[in-house]
């Protein structure tokens, strides 16, 4: 947690390495997500929404702002989640 | 009692379908014949029936899995390929085998992810992130889905 806060500098290469397989690993769960959505239209415009959305940020370098959208992303994933295990039920 | 518990057993039994017809009257009948002979053993042997029933109808319902054409690598190969092919953003005619994702065919980290997922798809397991990511080849995916499946030449 420590180390998350505040990455010491020889690590900073590893960390962002971690933090690229983090947002894969967020773009991979997000796509898993959405292929439960029933409708069909639903699913490719969620997929489009989702692949501009990682494109537009993908020269962010401050961390504190990946970090951010990183937790935005969580709370999307977590949203889409909650909504579609309410259709469901 | 023992009538109570017989009736549960028989109606238990008629709500089995009719496949299991035969079967039900089958241990109908010797329940009831059961019940000429001794009362108390009735509910016993009537659950012990249903639970006879209950295995055959569960033998039955286990289904027979044809088996798969064993894997090679030639067919591996041929299913990845396939696979890309179908991929819209990657060009079929630049694609090789030993075309590298981003360098040769310009797709991005995520393509990259992507064509993970659509592996992950196509061949019915999973493949760890860790692992996914140091697929960037056509070659290496086969390899490594043929290490997973066990397959060597």
């Amino acid at each position: 947690m420590q180390c998350q806060r505040s990455p010491p500098p020889a690590n900073v290469v590893h960390y962002q390495f971690l933090q690229r397989q983090k947002v894969l690993g967020l773009y991979r769960s997000m796509l898993r997500t959405i292929q439960q959505v029933p409708d069909k239209a639903d699913q490719k415009y969620l997929r489009d929404w989702a692949r501009e959305e990682f494109k537009r940020n993908k020269n962010a370098t401050n961390q504190d702002a990946i970090r951010m959208m990183v937790t935005q992303a969580n709370m999307h994933l977590e949203d889409l989640r909650r909504s579609l295990a309410l259709a469901k039920s | 009692m023992a009538a109570r518990a017989l009736a549960q057993c028989v109606r238990s039994l008629s709500r089995s379908t009719t496949r299991l017809y035969q079967g039900s009257v089958v241990a109908r009948s010797s329940s009831a014949l059961l019940i000429s002979n001794d009362r108390s053993f009735s509910a016993i042997s009537c659950s012990q029936g249903a639970r006879r029933i209950e295995q055959s109808w569960i033998s039955q319902l286990t289904r027979q899995y044809g088996g798969l054409p064993p894997l090679t690598i030639e067919a591996i190969a041929e299913r990845v390929m396939y696979v890309l092919k179908l991929y819209d953003k990657i060009n079929p005619e630049k694609l090789q085998k030993s075309s590298h994702f981003m360098k040769d065919l310009g797709l991005d980290s995520l393509d990259q992810v992507e064509i993970i997922m659509a592996m992950e798809d196509e061949f019915g397991f999973e493949i760890p992130d860790a692992a996914a990511e140091k697929l960037m080849t056509p070659e290496e995916i086969v390899q490594y889905i043929a290490d997973k499946k066990d397959v060597y030449e």
